[in-house]
């Protein structure tokens, strides 16, 4: 089992300051939003996997992506069938459904639905890397330095570090269930969610014992004795990250830049627009790649003057 | 000192109440041991010392509790966090963060105590327990002792005065408990922090303890030093289900029958110097076990290899074959492949390699929901069997399962309910019981099926005495009737008290298999307490295969 957890791998990408790759994940989650062009969304894609490379987490990142694969299968599939704009037809349906008329397939909905899913993968992917190389207790000291109440963002942390306990208590519980003759995947639809009613039960009210006893001992360690809290790790910033956070943003910086400039848009509808690129955005998009591919070499450098 | 006078506490709601006029006083650096029955007050009274009654759990309350000159009726357990530490069961419900100094600067961090101080005060918790190895584990990689270590360490911190342990140790293996239980002892002994442990087992702890508080039903029944409690009030403490360590049992009975003076033996050390003299003068031959050979085989193990996904081999190469009518305890360290083998044979688990028959059928070819005709499973906590809206639906639950048609499954319903005394709650939520109730409950809807084969994984961790001695006894009767059980477990006494056979497991291999008595004699520290004690006696010519305090009354008489 590939645990979806974060582990120290000691990569220069986990040394990096975790402002540093949010800066980053925000440019390319902003940008993937921003152009509509699936070649622009194509590289922004392409810019993270240097990054699942260097950090040494492409097993993780592979299970997470193939997860995100299925669901753009689906909804390539759906918006195919629902969407009925486009102008080359596929395939129509010999029959007609109320109200909704006949339904039909059309190339531009196909490829609508792919340059969608382009867009999602690239940010799945980009969420990832965060996920897997900043330690969660990390991430929570960033969200609290951006001004996040920190009791929500304690909440969403215990929440993340009882997942895994969560998948125990499912494997233990239904090992319980089956042994007592449960068969979880027999019987029509109803008897199979009432089957399972014999695991969320246990599980649910395992789980808030649980946090009742948390809850006992957190106020027995002075959790909200008052206004002031020390937080003994921080989150510090030298100047090179500084510079590096800087970096960080500027791809977004370049790209808003572009969008102004009248590029990386698209139109999927009525018919696929034909894509031609000219000089200038030839070289406004090399010079987004090279922005967007400074990351690595950066947080190297940066691993570098650290041990120095 | 802990001053608490005419305390008398219900919880929201409840008719009983969980402390009735409690008047204890518990002097600074006193190690004292608090035990007795579930829900006689033991837990209830730990958390109105540090305040979490009644300030986290509402409810009515009179008389006063003050700790270190503060009533705790006006300072919450915040404000009391740095002089009185609570440690709880469950290791894994009390860690808030995800590495081991960040866990230990939590309760600082809460009281916004400086950073080089929290850089210090790790340190120091660190070291003092002796774990700095763990500094920068992942606290989800550690073992359950490991954890509790952390828990230990990240409420030291806080430099509390007094420390108070809720059954830190039921949730662990012999070893990690021992570990934590000698932690206590030393932060007594050496810091003079003021320690009150609440444990059910009295064997591991009872030489270490100043003092010793019995309570049942919410009220003190014994209170006095460890000693001459033991001595003076033996039958109030069993008589309130608690269990007697061996060695004071033994004590206990030669007192009565005239053979010794009682002086309260606590440790096997002072139990030899007991009977130095009483086997001195006799010696006798202990009536030979009769040994039983195996019966038709309920499950045969054939050559049988275990590997986990992405893990290393969980068995390797197991043979063994267990007779209709055994019982069997399966020992063995942690991740020592107990589990994954008893899984095997309810067909949870299938071989990697090799093979599993349970009376004939190899579990390859069959559903879990097949074998589970034959082969009853009873998990550690019963917790995690019971959904059901009534107690009569949770037992059926398995009986509908099987497909057994309504006169039959109502019959046996019925029959379970009068032998398990659960008659008066059939219609009650099963969940809402008391925990006694809930394992037998869950017992019960395992043996409503008559399965031939019952296997129980560490039924009695955590339980208490009475209990156990209660589903011990039902076990030997069922064992008794030609059906095979099962029993994984690290409980010494019990085994030594009750199973026939015993396999121990090391590393995934089978190390030892044998009568438990050339298994559990003789062996360093797998052997109960009465054979340590009587090992030494061998040259007056008493026979160093006794386990238990009725095989020693037995060679005396």
């Amino acid at each position: 089992m590939i645990s979806f957890r974060y582990k120290d791998k000691g990569t220069a990408i986990h040394k990096l300051n975790p402002f540093c790759k949010l800066g980053w994940v925000t440019s390319i989650f902003v940008l993937a939003l921003i152009f509509d062009n699936p070649v622009y969304v194509a590289l922004l894609f392409l810019a993270t996997l240097p990054l699942v490379i260097t950090a040494r987490v492409w097993r993780e990142w592979a299970s997470v992506m193939k997860f995100a694969f299925y669901l753009c299968l689906s909804i390539i599939i759906i918006n195919a069938f629902v969407s009925s704009h486009g102008s080359h037809l596929l395939w129509q349906a010999p029959f007609r459904i109320p109200v909704l008329g006949a339904p039909v397939l059309t190339v531009e909905a196909v490829l609508f639905g792919v340059g969608m899913s382009l867009r999602l993968l690239t940010i799945i992917s980009a969420f990832a890397i965060l996920t897997f190389t900043i330690h969660p207790d990390d991430l929570m000291l960033a969200m609290i330095k951006l001004k996040l109440p920190y009791k929500s963002v304690l909440v969403t942390s215990l929440t993340t570090r009882f997942i895994p306990t969560l998948i125990d208590d499912v494997e233990r519980i239904s090992d319980v269930q089956r042994s007592r003759g449960l068969e979880l995947d027999r019987g029509k639809l109803f008897q199979r969610i009432k089957s399972r009613m014999a695991i969320i039960i246990p599980l649910l009210s395992n789980s808030l014992d649980r946090t009742v006893q948390i809850a006992e001992a957190m106020e027995s360690r002075a959790f909200g004795h008052g206004e002031k809290r020390t937080f003994y790790r921080e989150v510090k910033l030298s100047k090179v990250d500084v510079g590096i956070l800087i970096v960080s943003f500027l791809p977004l910086a370049l790209g808003i830049l572009m969008l102004w400039l009248g590029q990386g848009g698209y139109q999927y509808y009525p018919t696929l627009e034909k894509i031609s690129l000219g000089g200038l955005e030839y070289f406004m998009l090399a010079l987004l790649a090279f922005s967007l591919g400074m990351m690595t070499p950066l947080a190297s450098a940066k691993k570098r003057i650290d041990l120095d | 000192m802990i001053k608490i006078q005419n305390f008398t506490f219900y919880y929201g709601g409840a008719e009983k109440p969980a402390l009735k006029n409690i008047n204890l006083e518990i002097a600074d650096g006193e190690f004292v041991l608090v035990t007795g029955p579930s829900a006689g007050g033991k837990s209830s009274l730990c958390r109105c010392i540090n305040g979490l009654i009644p300030h986290f759990y509402g409810g009515k309350v009179t008389g006063s509790v003050e700790v270190q000159g503060l009533n705790t009726l006006q300072h919450s357990p915040k404000e009391l966090a740095t002089r009185v530490g609570m440690i709880f069961q469950d290791p894994e419900n009390q860690l808030v963060t995800q590495d081991v100094e960040r866990e230990i600067a939590f309760g600082l961090e809460n009281l916004a105590f400086p950073r080089d101080l929290i850089a210090r005060r790790i340190e120091e918790s660190l070291d003092t327990l002796g774990i700095s190895a763990l500094r920068h584990r992942p606290l989800h990689e550690l073992s359950g002792g490991e954890k509790q270590k952390i828990a230990i360490a990240s409420v030291l911190a806080l430099h509390p005065e007094i420390l108070i342990l809720d059954e830190p140790t039921s949730e662990l293996d012999p070893k990690s408990a021992e570990e934590v239980l000698s932690i206590a002892q030393r932060l007594n002994d050496e810091l003079g922090i003021t320690v009150i442990l609440i444990e059910h087992r009295l064997d591991r702890v009872i030489q270490h303890t100043d003092r010793l508080i019995v309570l049942d039903g919410g009220e003190i029944v014994v209170d006095g030093s460890t000693r001459q409690v033991l001595q003076e009030n033996y039958q109030e403490i069993s008589g309130a289900g608690v269990g007697m360590p061996p060695i004071i049992k033994l004590a206990h009975q030669l007192e009565i029958m005239g053979i010794t003076d009682n002086k309260t033996p606590l440790t096997v050390k002072e139990g030899r110097v007991m009977l130095q003299e009483v086997f001195q003068k006799i010696a006798g031959e202990l009536p030979q076990q009769e040994k039983k050979g195996i019966n038709r085989p309920a499950i045969e193990v054939g050559k049988l290899w275990h590997v986990y996904p992405d893990g290393p081999a969980a068995l390797k190469n197991v043979s063994l074959a267990i007779g209709e009518g055994e019982f069997v305890a399966i020992m063995g360290r942690n991740a020592s492949g107990k589990t994954t083998l008893v899984k095997h044979f309810n067909g949870l688990l299938k071989p990697t390699k090799g093979s599993v028959v349970i009376h004939g059928t190899d579990t390859g070819r069959a559903t879990i929901a097949e074998l589970a005709r034959q082969v009853g499973f009873v998990f550690q906590n019963p917790n995690d069997h019971l959904f059901a809206d009534t107690v009569e639906e949770e037992i059926g639950f398995a009986l509908k399962n099987l497909g057994l048609e309504n006169g039959e499954v109502r019959s046996r319903i019925d029959e379970v309910l009068g032998r398990f005394r659960l008659d008066k709650y059939r219609r009650q939520y099963p969940r809402a019981l008391s925990g006694g109730e809930k394992q037998r409950v869950a017992l019960a809807s395992v043996l409503a099926v008559q399965p031939r084969i019952l296997i129980l994984d560490e039924p009695t961790r955590g339980m208490e005495y009475r209990l156990k001695s209660e589903l011990m006894a039902f076990l030997r009767d069922y064992a008794g009737q030609g059906n095979t059980v099962i029993l994984v477990t690290h409980d010494v006494e019990t085994v030594a008290e009750y199973a026939d056979r015993v396999l121990l497991l090391g590393e995934g291999k089978v190390v030892v298999d044998g009568n438990k008595r050339d298994v559990l004699s003789r062996a360093l520290l797998f052997s109960p307490q009465i054979n340590r004690l009587v090992q030494a006696f061998a040259r007056y010519g008493v026979p160093n295969d006794i386990l238990t305090v009725d095989e020693v009354l037995h060679l005396l008489k």
